[in-house]
């Protein structure tokens, strides 16, 4: 039906106007218009704003500068785009304007609540409402909205007989004071369709209107160029296969504001950084998304060699963005890093002084098997899942603290396949004081926090807004979130001989609280468990779960564990995977993924894949890639754990940590006291455990941190002990040079550059400088350096 | 005050990383000019003026302080709950106060007092998460962690940190002389965390953790470390985490070298006589040095002071201590700060978690009593010189409008021109608005 008017027929692969054809069913539907061009280069040239519209009789429609069509009266008429010295024309017809069918308050009125942010978390939909007036959050329960709208405040929020008088209208339009100010102007579509529900008598009614089926974004994946725009069509698609236009009603916004903003109307606007961004669109609890890809421009570059398979879909990625990727890194950064991210501790100037000497071209790969022998990987590894497992000395006490971290590390020991240490932790019973994982059930008390729990931490599936309303950007709903606590029904506790113990009893489908409705037990997305009385119920959960079949798990972990590695996911948050929530790299967690099942979800041979890639052993960033966060063009510095931070702190002095109770040379990675009282742990972040996201461990630098290193009596007594290395060295008969040697060595894991070695020797021939004092002032200096705090 | 766009992610229930949760405001939740724009465009219309608190110091008498023998006495109340002690009149007409407060009454006109709060938390620790915070604790009474027990909302100080930010080479939040049980920083991470003075500057031992360099190592040498590292950095740019310590650094430099940021915390350098005037008690000289924070740039200072609990014989401790301790801070530091200038630009809270049950106990001493208390207003803009509010005549509830936790925290804020309906969210997702619900307490300001 597009028409182009003029000899030089417009190629449709270049241009791209749509719709084809509008049909504008009742008096509020709206059409939006988008014009678009593909050029030379193959990038994508968007012209909605630019063209101008024009509708030929205007007395059955209107347009406005966006593309933007609405009815005006029933009839027939032609909208006329022009761009340049293009001319395209779109047949439209007006219908059900002179009858239209009613507004109905669920598919009409509820979509244009969201939009204007009255039921947001903020305003109405916060759990007290706002000002006596309460919606659902998000509105997902239309009919408490439609009675708080409708009956309550003694029926003076909507008069059908005075409908522009009613006080959802005078707020909305703040024509009477409103704390949310102006949400509505007059004579726009979303207000003439509030009126004429209320003139129409406040119907909740659903005649008339199909159920929908699913949102549909126009288009689903651009490239574009930088600072490039685009304008989105939201559509939505009925169970008979209807389609309607609802960008004006939907709701648009970026994981990425920074590479590609959205406005309310679905126009995106590329920043001059390249990179991904994925636009959201909502509309009744649907969600969808478009992906944006703009590419760096005219940056080609030689691709590396590939160490693995991970190179290869990094490279790819890379080079469809035009960045380039770092060198690798030398081999004291990597030798620094991968100790620092594997074991959680430094390596030892001699252990750096061995590596950096020996000449063997597998010396890396070589060294990533032999930390994975170190008890400190277990340590490390145990401590960090102690913490997602929420190991609580407060809950458990000393017994049940020691005892569950000594079964987490000898899974890492025995490099445990990860489905078998995932179904114990999901199937644990027994004596909370024995080396089992059943202490989680004694922290995790409720059957649907536990559900919740074990969904974010294993599956990435975060279904915690579900439990009052349906997610607002994923499919999940409160049907679901009940559906999955129905497995924890059964989990119970009992005094046993030996201390409280974790059992199972028969339990049954949870029950929703509002209402009290019996939801039938199933797992995300899965069909109705049937399950035996004498069971466990969270067998079934296990099975369903560790399923080579299931979508999340294997992604789950691989994501999780590629996040450690190089600070964060391919997606991230790491424990938040959804549709609207895209992978950066879709291939390569795929393939990850693939990878680890195969292996028989072997962590450590998962572990060696990534650290033997080439991706891992990139070096810092430079010009080109610097603006990169999300495609592991380089390395990112990272912040030291505390925990981490205080061993190598400890390590580099020579001088152990005192921790109450404990035995002298105790580590911090070995602490399973979560609660132990440390000035250092607590400035530096430590988690208190009190949930299963990673993100409760906090990586921000602060000024209290910077204090304490440069100037804390702790750490000053350190470096100036008797017994420490500072002393140590003093009493040797080495050269100034050769003790500045092995200080690098020992805190950053290198030689000094001649200017360095320069400053450092400074400080031995100050005036009145004692040899002890020098090495002091030397150990200070480099362990205040951010080189030493950061991983790099 | 407001972060449109910029690097948001998603912003529900399932999204945030914590840094971007840390920096999303309501704002972008609606689009456009959102509520808590709107409301503070709205606030500041109505005042037409910039907020005059530009400093708070929260004296928080924790256990909870007798306050009915302090500034809400009931002579007419039989004796198991007027007590010993006897109305006295202040230099304000018509105003009264307790004996043991005789400093604080020549000075009425300089403070206001609310005799109508009251909430309904009757324990401590949940009690000190509820005031410091505006939210119900969801744990049980009786916690008593090393750990903020704030675990998920920040505290006021926090939040005045985030808001407000540095003022001068002094960290905006400051605990002393050891930290607030809930004035941790919440979701808000450890940005936020008050900068704890873990020493009392009433002891002749009191030094500053972490501030001076250690005196071991001496001037010179520090002087040289500090070139060193200079040098070594020069070269060494780093961006992300490690670029923001850098400029940490850069501050906790200043604060250490800094000569303002050192005098203010050179407690020693205040002549005796004025040491003396703010009294030689844990209180009394937290004070002090929190005036000293306050010129050199500090935004909130939260003095925990304890012992309120007084459950058993409380009159000796209450004439002998606490009152004469409270009293003579109190109205040493609102007549100091005053004959400096800075009483206007100064806000000064003084409250406990809750009051004392107005009959006494069986131990002749007074029991938890969160249905009355009466909170001590100076400076930052307030109306002093009146008292706000009012109990029945036996101090069991208040008679007039009640004035709750929200309403004091939505208050202090607004003296502090900090927008009480910003919203954050959690790192899960959950919208945390600065304070949810209250409303101003309209006699004050």
């Amino acid at each position: 039906m597009l028409a182009p008017m003029q000899a030089s027929a417009a190629n449709p692969d270049i241009w791209q106007v749509l719709p084809k054809a509008i049909i504008l069913d009742g008096p509020e539907a709206t059409r939006q218009i988008t014009v678009r061009q593909k050029s030379s280069d193959g990038l994508m040239m968007d012209w909605t704003h630019q063209a101008k519209y024009l509708v030929q009789n205007p007395g059955i429609a209107r347009i406005d500068e966006t593309g933007m069509v609405q009815p005006v009266a029933e009839g027939k008429t032609m909208v006329v785009v022009s761009f340049r010295d293009r001319r395209f024309e779109i047949p439209l017809e007006v219908r059900g304007f002179l009858n239209p069918t009613p507004v109905s308050f669920e598919h009409q009125i509820m979509p244009l609540l969201t939009k204007a942010g009255c039921n947001s978390g903020g305003c109405h939909g916060k759990a007290e409402g706002q000002n006596g007036f309460k919606l659902s959050v998000f509105g997902f329960d239309p009919m408490a909205d439609y009675i708080a709208l409708v009956s309550e405040s003694r029926g003076r929020r909507v008069m059908p007989e005075a409908p522009e008088k009613s006080l959802l209208v005078t707020k909305a339009t703040g024509q009477v004071p409103h704390g949310g100010g102006r949400k509505l102007q007059e004579g726009t579509i979303p207000y003439k369709a509030l009126v004429r529900w209320i003139a129409e008598g406040a119907q909740f009614g659903t005649t008339g209107f199909e159920t929908m089926d699913h949102l549909e974004m126009i288009p689903a994946e651009q490239v574009l160029g930088l600072e490039g725009n685009l304008q989105l069509q939201a559509i939505a698609v009925d169970a008979k296969g209807n389609r309607r236009c609802v960008t004006a009603e939907a709701e648009f916004e970026s994981n990425m504001s920074t590479i590609a903003g959205v406005d309310r109307k679905g126009w995106v606007q590329a920043s001059s950084i390249p990179g991904e961004a994925a636009v959201l669109a909502r509309y009744l609890g649907h969600v969808t998304v478009c992906r944006i890809t703009i590419p760096r421009k005219g940056t080609s570059f030689q691709r590396p060699k590939e160490f693995n398979l991970i190179d290869r879909h990094v490279f790819d990625k890379l080079q469809k963005l035009g960045i380039p990727p770092s060198e690798l890194a030398s081999d004291s950064m990597f030798l620094r890093r991968v100790y620092l991210d594997m074991i959680g501790t430094l390596p030892t100037a001699a252990e750096a002084k061995n590596f950096l000497q020996d000449t063997s071209s597998t010396k890396r790969s070589a060294l990533v098997d032999a930390l994975l022998k170190r008890p400190e990987y277990s340590d490390y590894w145990a401590m960090q899942w102690a913490d997602l497992l929420r190991i609580d000395r407060d809950v458990l006490n000393v017994q049940g603290s020691v005892a569950m971290t000594r079964w987490l590390k000898k899974q890492f020991q025995e490099n445990r396949p990860y489905d078998a240490f995932v179904r114990d932790v999901l199937t644990a019973h027994g004596s909370v004081g024995a080396e089992s994982p059943a202490g989680f059930y004694k922290v995790v008390t409720k059957p649907d926090v536990m559900a919740r729990s074990i969904s974010q931490l294993f599956l990435g599936v975060r279904i915690e807004c579900a439990e009052c309303h349906h997610h607002p950007s994923d499919r999940w709903g409160q049907e679901d979130y009940y559906g999955l606590a129905g497995f924890f029904t059964g989990v119970g506790k009992k005094a046993g001989s030996s201390g409280e113990a974790i059992i199972f009893t028969s339990g049954g489908d949870a029950k929703q609280p509002a209402g009290g409705k019996v939801i039938p037990t199933h797992a995300l997305g899965a069909q109705h468990a049937r399950i035996g009385d004498q069971e466990d119920r969270r067998k079934h959960l296990a099975d369903w779960m560790t399923s080579p079949s299931n979508p999340w798990f294997s992604r789950a972990i691989v994501n999780r564990v590629w996040a450690h590695y190089f600070g964060h996911g391919i997606v991230d948050p790491i424990d938040d995977l959804r549709v609207t929530n895209p992978a950066s790299n879709e291939p390569l967690l795929a393939d990850l993924s693939k990878f680890f099942i195969e292996s028989k979800y072997d962590l450590q041979a998962l572990t060696r894949l990534i650290l033997n890639s080439r991706t891992y052993q990139m070096s810092g960033s430079n010009p080109e890639n610097r603006s990169d966060s999300q495609n592991f063009s380089h390395s990112q510095s990272r912040a030291m754990p505390a925990e981490v931070l205080l061993d190598a702190i400890c390590q580099v002095t020579g001088v152990a940590e005192k921790f109450n109770g404990w035995p002298e040379g105790a580590r911090a990675i070995q602490m399973w006291d979560n609660r132990m009282p440390s000035y250092f742990l607590k400035i530096f972040g430590r988690p208190v455990r009190t949930s299963v996201c990673e993100c409760e461990r906090s990586n921000e630098p602060s000024i209290a941190q910077a204090l304490h290193l440069m100037n804390s009596a702790e750490i000053s007594s350190k470096i100036h002990s008797r017994k420490g290395t500072a002393r140590k060295l003093a009493m040797t008969n080495l050269s100034p040079e050769a003790i500045i040697d092995e200080l690098y060595l020992g805190l950053l894991s290198r030689f000094p550059s001649a200017d360095e070695r320069t400053i450092m020797m400074d400080l031995f021939k100050a005036e009145g400088q004692q040899r002890q004092g020098a090495i002091e002032d030397v150990m200070w200096t480099l362990l205040n350096t951010k080189e030493f705090v950061f991983i790099r | 005050m407001f972060q449109l766009g910029g690097s948001m992610k998603q912003r529900f229930c399932d999204g945030i990383s914590r840094r971007q949760s840390l920096k999303i405001g309501a704002s972008g939740f609606l689009g456009g000019l959102s509520l808590p724009g709107l409301l503070h465009m709205q606030a500041t219309a109505s005042t037409g003026q910039e907020p005059k608190a530009k400093s708070c110091i929260f004296l928080f008498l924790q256990g909870g302080p007798s306050t009915i023998d302090m500034w809400d006495l009931k002579p007419d109340a039989p004796s198991e709950i007027r007590g010993p002690y006897k109305p006295i009149n202040t230099n304000v007409k018509g105003i009264m106060v307790g004996e043991h407060c005789h400093r604080s009454a020549k000075v009425a006109d300089k403070y206001a007092i609310l005799r109508s709060h009251s909430h309904n938390d009757n324990g401590h620790t949940t009690g000190f998460h509820y005031v410091l915070t505006g939210y119900k604790a969801n744990f049980a009474d009786g916690a008593n962690s090393k750990v903020p027990v704030n675990e998920l909302f920040p505290s006021l100080g926090s939040i005045v940190s985030r808001e407000l930010g540095t003022r001068g080479n002094i960290p905006p939040y400051i605990n002393m002389p050891h930290p607030l049980t809930a004035g941790g920083p919440g979701f808000y991470g450890a940005e936020h965390a008050p900068f704890v003075i873990e020493s009392d500057p009433v002891q002749p031992d009191f030094e500053l953790k972490d501030l001076l360099p250690d005196e071991k190592v001496g001037r010179l040498r520090y002087s040289r470390r500090q070139k060193a590292l200079r040098e070594l950095e020069k070269n060494n740019n780093m961006t992300g985490r490690a670029g923001t310590m850098a400029t940490y650094y850069e501050k906790a430099r200043d604060l250490v070298s800094s000569p303002i940021a050192r005098k203010a915390f050179d407690l020693g350098s205040e002549p005796a006589k004025m040491r003396e005037a703010y009294g030689y008690s844990s209180l009394g000289q937290c004070a002090l040095l929190s005036r000293r924070l306050v010129e050199a740039g500090c935004r909130f200072i939260g003095v925990d002071h304890g012992s309120w609990d007084t459950h058993f014989s409380c009159f000796p401790s209450l004439e002998k201590d606490l009152i004469p301790h409270a009293d003579q801070a109190f109205s040493t530091l609102v007549t100091d700060l005053q004959d400096r200038g800075l009483l206007d630009s100064t806000l000064v809270v003084m409250m406990g978690e809750m009051g004392r049950t107005p009959r006494i106990n069986k131990q002749a001493g007074r029991d938890h009593w969160s249905a009355t208390q009466s909170v001590l207003f100076a400076g930052g803009g307030i109306k002093p010189g009146q008292v706000i509010g009012a109990t029945d005549g036996k101090g069991m509830a208040p008679t007039t409008e009640p004035v709750g936790v929200a309403d004091i925290l939505r208050t202090i804020f607004y003296l502090m021109g900090i927008d009480s309906d910003k919203t954050y969210y959690t790192p899960l997702g959950r919208p945390v608005p600065i304070v949810s619900g209250g409303k101003l307490i309209k006699d004050l300001i």
